[in-house]
């Protein structure tokens, strides 16, 4: 029941290379912290890693500090696509995930895509209730009638024993 | 003017509707109102963060014992301050005018999409079938001025504070400042109404339709048991 996932966004492994020109912007307002920010920036950048499954998404970064989050796509509530003037200058945009979990702040942001609309379309048509249920189709419909008939016919015969 | 800011600051266009069946879209926008609130809300702000400069000024004047220099130092400062603030007059009234022009709030038979901001562009996407609760909230001002806040919430914490006050959540799309929000409203109501699964949801807790392999199995039982009662 699971559709195939599109090979656009199946290829997609890494963050683009915009995001490492805005994790030194991020890192130099930081002024006196530079050093330090930019080093932790640096690793976040270069361990980032991205898998688009057919059930969910998975995300991780860090080596001294390892995160990974794993998430189902129906579990999505609601996608934000956000983006301040400097990261549209860059190309680039964040995309927010929230699920039903207690905090309020996003549960996964993907950052670094190539195209975000894109992947907002793409998650919002594997979300719950983008969608309908898939419906039977005809031929398995007539047979669940013809069973169903049948029952109907054996129901009647016993009764009649 | 403000076209120029737009394409400087690469606003992006309008933003596309979600998926869904087309005639269903309806696009909104915020009230002809809610330019004049966000003027007045700007109005006091600007006022608000008048009064404590002048008092502190003033607070200074009246220091006799501070050294001259010192005095004169911080009196500039304050004045620099003040220029600052004038300075930026012109361009936060524009902002006033594009945050009230560069706002859609898209609704389609599945969906919600709602875009908004200029320096930083939000856009929030929710299905129906996520949706938990709706609220309508106005002030006094709001209210004279024919206007109201529609929030939709999704599951999920609106944590609370150290003190235990709200804290915006993430999961709340707001219909800013719109003048028919009992329109909308009914309209999102309406729609919800064909989600019978809707709230917390897993698509997988919904009955399976069966596969034409199982079906096929059940007519072969079926066929069995009838025969298995018509030789008994």
């Amino acid at each position: 029941m699971t559709q195939p996932v599109p090979a656009s966004i199946a290829a997609i492994k890494r963050p683009i290379d915009p995001l490492w020109t805005y994790y030194l912007l991020k890192a130099a307002a930081t002024t006196v912290a530079f050093p330090v920010t930019a080093l932790v920036l640096y690793f976040r950048f270069h361990t980032m890693r991205y898998d688009f499954g057919a059930e969910g998404l998975r995300m991780s970064w860090g080596i001294l500090f390892r995160n990974e989050v794993l998430l189902n796509y129906a579990r999505i509530q609601d996608i934000h696509l956000r983006s301040n003037a400097i990261e549209r200058a860059l190309g680039l945009a964040r995309i927010e995930i929230q699920t039903a979990s207690g905090s309020s702040s996003s549960v996964m942001t993907l950052e670094g895509l190539a195209d975000p609309e894109a992947m907002r379309d793409y998650l919002y048509s594997r979300m719950h209730g983008a969608t309908d249920h898939k419906q039977a189709d005809t031929l398995t419909t007539v047979l669940l009638e013809v069973a169903a008939e049948l029952k109907t016919v054996r129901l009647a015969l016993e009764k009649r024993a | 003017m403000s076209r120029l800011l737009l394409k400087w600051l690469r606003v992006p266009h309008e933003p596309a509707p979600p998926e869904g069946s087309p005639d269903s879209i309806k696009i909104f926008r915020a009230g002809a109102n809610y330019y004049r609130w966000r003027l007045v809300v700007w109005v006091f702000s600007w006022f608000g963060s008048m009064v404590p400069l002048l008092l502190s000024a003033l607070f200074v004047m009246g220091l006799h014992k501070l050294p001259p220099l010192a005095r004169a130092l911080i009196l500039a400062g304050e004045v620099l301050f003040f220029a600052w603030l004038v300075l930026l007059l012109p361009f936060s009234y524009l902002m006033q005018r594009l945050n009230y022009e560069q706002r859609w709030y898209i609704v389609t038979d599945r969906s919600l999409r709602i875009r908004a901001g200029i320096w930083s562009v939000e856009e929030l996407t929710m299905t129906f079938a996520n949706i938990q609760d709706i609220r309508i909230t106005s002030g006094p001002l709001q209210k004279f001025l024919g206007l109201a806040d529609l929030e939709v919430a999704s599951a999920g914490g609106g944590s609370t504070g150290p003190k235990g006050e709200q804290i915006a959540s993430s999961h709340i799309a707001c219909f800013a400042g719109v003048d028919n929000a009992e329109q909308i409203r009914d309209l999102i109501q309406d729609r919800l109404r064909h989600y019978r699964d809707a709230g917390l949801g897993d698509p997988n807790t919904a009955p399976a339709t069966p596969t034409v392999d199982q079906a096929a199995a059940n007519l072969l039982a079926e066929a069995r048991a009838l025969r298995a009662a018509a030789s008994a």
